[in-house]
């Protein structure tokens, strides 16, 4: 019976996970009504005592009524523990309500418990915040991006619609819930612009993975924040390999929106980094985005290192993986790794499409057998930035391997690629670098200097 | 009174759970226009001097003075200009007052260096029985002496002396008058139960939680996600949610990167960053319920002079795509529902409670609505913008309910002018102290305050007893 149903559940959380069970908390969880969460608790409360009166369980109230203070009469809001209840009512002189506010096993000191399991609730919830609410606001209506700035005048308009009964206003408003929870996401512009989280385009994945990231990777060329290689040192050179391809099929259109407001952001700073920005603006927008995508990202960037990587030397990288983003996770949160799966169909054709810039790093893997150690090395590196018709030197965080295979970001083809050549071009970036790799590996050593006995053994 | 019919309901959600409960509807609005238009100066330029102010309120404000003075002393009595003044002729003098304070801050003396001036810690009054009242006009400043309250009066007040200039050449006062309320607006209430929540000091960012939970209380309440149904329909009246002022706290304000090294504070933010989040996750669940409108303060991440510019949108990217928040100067002054409202977040009243020796923040406020003049003592010792085309701060109708932010405590009391004006003065308590808001019910123009509360450790029956 659903009926009872719930009552297992609050039994549940309450005994068996030993949480602060709210009305709120337990409104959004079970998705009800916030008066009937209240009945609900209640109704847990009272079968319980009844079967076993001696039910470890500590209930507090909410009391709200009018009180004569200072010659005046106040209206009164209180959360009570269960034994102040009586005395709170007699202080009142008229009670609005009592409804129980919460259930917990344990006796509270007081009410911080109460405030941080709503707060945590609704931070979890913040789109919806009022879909369970007793009161619906038909002019609590998120605008489109344009008609911010039209603003104000059109309120009155639209306020003016009224709604007499509650229950029609009741879906109408919830339609909105689920509009208002895209709605805002979309509505970043201008210095949040670039870092707009995309909500709507998630579904969009798989239908446009080739064209989405070529299309990505060529309007992604102008818009890169210097913080490129800060966000290169959180995740590790394949990491960020795989980081870049994933958000790109997830945002095709959002990249080309993106890049208008974007560009003018980013002016001042296209022309110093025009190369890395690519990777560095997708693990940006990466790491700005959602944290489930994000997460799904991480694992497609663990799994595919993961599985690429010589055997031997997995564990140590996924440590290693692991360690670096946990740094780098007061930022961002990064759930454990649960399912790579999932994530193995979309990453390899965006992988080699990656062309450019990027990771080398997919190609040491590829050669495989190889003790290293990765580190990283701050490199200047320079290249032809086609569309601003200039050379550009940037210095750039680069994990190389300290024993052989030097990865060095193979030349660099010009920012502005295009839709068709990056299909066929699709195998050639990977053999390029395979060639490359084997072929600049031996003749790159020298160039480095992994500790400071290199300098010793240089020769 | 907020939720007095709604008893009958009150237990209504002790019992198992009903069918579809329901769920009311916001009343919708019924009018609003926003006439701060005065306070959001275009162009801004700092280039002038502030003399301008001064000539522009006296300007603006002198026949105000003359009507009441004609009509107080007869229309017969005589008005001069100080230069046109006769040792000994009884005749009104229309100014404005300069009140010498020893005790005042003055930054050209803590500057000086043939001073060697500590500079002064900060009182709370800076009155002393050694002030003395001038009164300036146009072109001439006399010293004045008689029927005067010199420490009840503060520098900037325009006022019309009635006396005689002495040999001495101090001016003998025999009675003074002010500009007295100004003229009273229609009034367009509703009809039906209305109600306006008014809350200040929400001290975001204080770094202590006590009142954390009051405030989400405030807010579930407001939302309709508190209390029995009747509560909430009741809640659903709440046509509107004004808050005045200092949403951040004090804490935030500490600059850090000016007095500790560079080392210590490069990769520390700012508390207010974080405080401006919450701000923003607030003022989130608010704008889904409910219209808002967001009155900067003190503390607040705007500009320091009166009058404060609103917040920008940017910082609160959450809540700012819903038409339902206005983000508003302060001072702020709109048309809600057919009710003038006009108010601040309490820097003006926090300023002359400084230099007067008026205590209380309900008798401030009500001396400068009678003083018609919302901050008189701008720009001398409150920041102000250096108007010099006109002074918006000057009354020039009488509002309905003039408010003041983040007093020590709630008072709210009715004023009815000789007019035919009816004004609500409210003092609106800071809620990180009190936990108090304020419901005013526009239909009767009445106040009640609402005050939350949560438990402590130390809570026995001391809860009441603290006197909210």
């Amino acid at each position: 019976m659903a009926d009872e149903l719930y009552l297992e559940n609050i039994d549940e959380f309450v005994t068996d996970q030993n949480r602060v069970v709210t009305y709120k908390w337990l409104s959004y969880t079970l998705g009800v009504h916030v008066n009937q969460a209240k009945q609900m608790l209640y109704d847990y409360v009272e079968r319980k005592r009844k079967e076993n009166s001696g039910a470890q369980l500590h209930v507090t109230y909410l009391v709200a009524g009018n009180l004569l203070q200072n010659g005046h009469v106040c209206h009164k809001v209180a959360v009570v523990r269960e034994d102040k209840l009586e005395a709170m009512k007699s202080k009142l002189s008229t009670i609005a309500s009592v409804h129980v506010y919460s259930i917990q096993k344990a006796l509270l000191k007081d009410s911080s418990p109460l405030y941080n399991t709503d707060y945590d609730i609704v931070k979890t919830n913040l789109h919806n915040c009022s879909k369970f609410s007793a009161i619906h606001c038909d002019a609590a209506v998120p605008r489109m991006p344009p008609d911010i700035p039209r603003a104000q005048t059109s309120l009155q308009g639209s306020s003016q619609r009224e709604n007499d009964t509650g229950a029609p206003s009741a879906p109408a408003v919830n339609g909105h819930g689920p509009l208002a929870a895209k709605h805002p996401s979309q509505q970043h512009k201008g210095i949040m612009g670039m870092f707009a989280a995309k909500a709507a385009s998630k579904p969009q994945d798989t239908n446009k993975e080739t064209k989405a990231e070529a299309s990505g990777v060529s309007t992604a060329s102008s818009k890169p924040p210097t913080k490129n290689n800060i966000i290169n040192n959180f995740f590790g050179k394949a990491a960020m390999n795989k980081l870049k391809v994933n958000p790109v099929p997830e945002q095709p259109k959002e990249e080309k929106e993106v890049v208008k407001p974007s560009v003018a952001v980013a002016e001042p700073e296209s022309p110093p980094n025009p190369v890395v920005e690519k990777p560095g603006k997708r693990t940006e927008s990466a790491r700005i985005q959602q944290k489930d995508r994000k997460s799904k990202t991480k694992h497609v960037d663990r799994s595919d290192n993961e599985e690429e990587r010589d055997p031997e030397n997995t564990k140590r990288k996924r440590k290693r993986i692991k360690q670096l983003q946990s740094d780098s996770s007061d930022e961002e949160d990064v759930p454990p790794p649960p399912t790579p799966e999932e994530e193995k169909a979309p990453s390899p054709p965006p992988v080699p499409a990656l062309k450019t810039e990027l990771e080398p790093t997919t190609m040491e893997v590829s050669a495989g057998g190889r003790k290293r150690k990765r580190k990283r090395v701050l490199k200047s590196k320079m290249f032809i930035d086609e569309e601003e018709g200039c050379m550009v030197t940037e210095k750039v965080y680069e994990s190389e391997s300290c024993t052989d295979s030097e990865e060095e970001f193979p030349k660099p083809k010009p920012p502005a690629a295009h839709k068709q050549p990056v299909l066929p071009m699709k195998k050639e970036p990977k053999e390029e670098r395979k060639t490359l790799k084997t072929g600049a590996a031996p003749a790159n050593r020298a160039n480095k200097q992994v500790s400071i006995m290199g300098f010793f053994h240089k020769k | 009174m907020f939720s007095e019919q709604v008893a009958p309901t009150a237990q209504g959600l002790l019992g198992p759970p009903s069918a579809e409960p329901p769920t009311f509807p916001r009343v919708p609005v019924l009018g609003y226009s926003d006439c701060s238009g005065p306070f959001r100066p275009g162009e801004r330029s700092f280039g002038r001097q502030y003399a301008h102010v001064y000539a522009v309120r006296l300007a603006g404000m002198r026949p105000t003075l003359e009507h009441r003075a004609r009509g107080r002393w007869g229309s017969d009595a005589v008005l001069r200009k100080l230069s046109e003044l006769q040792a000994g002729e009884k005749c009104c003098v229309v100014g404005t007052l300069f009140k010498a304070m020893q005790l005042q801050p003055s930054i050209l003396q803590e500057i000086s260096e043939e001073h060697n001036l500590v500079p002064q810690p900060p009182l709370p009054k800076y009155i002393q029985p050694s002030d003395e009242l001038i009164l300036e006009d146009e072109l001439q400043r006399i010293k004045l002496e008689g029927a005067i309250d010199v420490q009840r009066l503060v520098t900037g007040t325009i006022v019309a002396v009635y006396g005689s200039e002495q040999d001495d050449g101090r001016f003998l006062v025999e009675d003074h008058c002010f500009a007295d309320l100004p003229p009273p607006l229609p009034w367009n209430g509703p009809t039906s139960d209305r109600f306006v929540l008014l809350a200040s000091g929400l001290g975001l960012g204080s770094g202590s939680g006590e009142a954390l939970l009051s405030t989400q209380l405030l807010v579930d309440v407001v939302t309709g996600q508190l209390g029995a149904e009747g509560e909430q329909s009741c809640a659903a009246h709440i046509s509107r949610v004004i808050l005045a002022g200092n949403l951040l706290s004090q804490n935030t304000q500490s600059r850090d990167t000016i007095n500790k090294a560079k080392y210590l504070t490069k990769k520390t933010q700012a508390a207010s960053v974080e405080a401006v989040k919450m701000l923003d996750e607030i003022l989130l669940q608010l704008c889904t319920s409910v219209p808002v409108d967001v009155m900067p303060g003190e503390f607040d991440p705007t500009n320091y002079t009166l009058p404060q510019q609103p917040l920008h949108r940017c910082m609160l990217p959450l809540a700012s795509p819903y038409a339902t928040l206005h983000l508003v100067t302060n001072p702020y002054q709109a048309n809600l529902d057919g009710v003038r409202f006009l108010g601040t977040s309490g820097q003006n009243v926090s300023d002359i409670f400084k230099y007067s020796s008026m205590d209380d923040y309900l008798e401030i406020l009500e001396w400068t609505l009678l003083a018609g003049h919302i901050s008189p003592t701008a720009p001398d010792t409150l920041g102000c913008y250096p108007f010099y085309k006109s002074d918006p701060f000057i009354l020039t109708e009488c509002p309905h309910v003039y408010f003041c932010g983040n007093a020590p405590c709630f008072q709210s009391k009715l004023l009815q002018g000789a007019e035919g004006q009816r004004v609500l003065l409210v003092t609106v308590p800071d809620f990180s102290t009190t936990q108090t808001a304020c419901l005013v019910n526009l239909r009767d123009l009445t106040c009640q305050p609402i005050t939350f509360s949560g438990f402590g450790a130390e809570d026995e029956d001391g809860d009441m007893e603290v006197g909210h």
